[in-house]
């Protein structure tokens, strides 16, 4: 079964959000994004392939090079939604409403006010 | 000029709560109840000291995995019943000098809620609404957003 690749797939390991991260700063050819890593170039390789097919990475060859550079706009997609979860105080408070459910509909069962 | 601004250095968060104002009031101020809400993904909590009075000193620690304690404490400068509570907050090792101000109202059976951290400087606001991004994916995010703010 194809599995369809979206923008979420691509920032969910933690490699694949570097090379966002460095190819955010500036366009890079493999080589240059592969010396930024310890793993190998096949390795870069496969997740450049993934990050384009999610649609965040283009990739021109020009020449014998391949030139990786961010596609800004399914980007913004994923900075809008973890912009939403963003704040340490919002999981807080978060985390006190979803306590506070609880207690409550346990006071219920209870019969207590 | 305005740098030290009071809005300019608060983060607020706004909620309106299911739960009457009682309740909530219970579950924000009681020890018992603290200790269920106040660590992330329901992480256990020590409370050390909980003085729930003005000038009263509160700490809680949190064991992580690796055996390091996250400790937070501060002390209540201000509490009125059912409508707000002030303490200075340091959560070490990340935010250290703030104050935290709940205001709690009640609006039928549900409440409302304002919670506010505000920062010593504006900086200080800019840097930690930063942190806070989730799982460490922060930093890679904060240059991202500056990136595609650059795009259009």
């Amino acid at each position: 079964m194809e599995t369809r690749r979206d923008v979420f797939q691509a920032i969910a390991d933690p490699t694949r959000r570097e090379i966002i991260d460095l190819l955010a700063r500036q366009p890079m050819n493999l080589n240059a994004i592969a010396e930024h890593f310890d793993i190998t170039r096949p390795a870069i390789s496969n997740h450049i392939r993934i990050l384009n097919e999610c649609g965040i990475v283009s990739v021109d060859q020009i020449g014998r090079e391949r030139f990786c550079k961010i596609e800004p706009r399914q980007l913004r997609q994923v900075s809008e939604w973890v912009g939403r979860y963003e704040s340490l105080w919002m999981q807080k408070v978060d985390s006190f409403e979803k306590y506070l459910h609880e207690l409550k509909s346990k006071r219920k069962k209870h019969g207590r006010k | 000029m305005a740098g030290n601004e009071l809005a300019k250095r608060t983060l607020t968060l706004k909620k309106t709560f299911d739960a009457p104002i009682e309740l909530v009031w219970e579950a924000w101020t009681q020890p018992e109840h603290i200790g269920r809400w106040w660590g992330p993904n329901g992480m256990p909590i020590k409370i050390v000291e909980h003085n729930f009075k003005v000038g009263g000193k509160w700490k809680y620690v949190m064991t992580m995995p690796n055996g390091s304690d996250f400790i937070s404490h501060g002390v209540y400068s201000e509490i009125v019943k059912f409508e707000k509570i002030i303490t200075s907050a340091n959560f070490i090792p990340m935010t250290e000098g703030v104050e935290i101000r709940a205001l709690f109202e009640k609006n039928g059976k549900k409440t409302n809620f304002t919670f506010s951290v505000v920062h010593p400087t504006e900086e200080y606001c800019r840097q930690q609404e930063k942190m806070g991004f989730y799982n460490g994916w922060g930093s890679a995010f904060e240059r991202l957003n500056g990136y595609l703010k650059t795009q259009h």
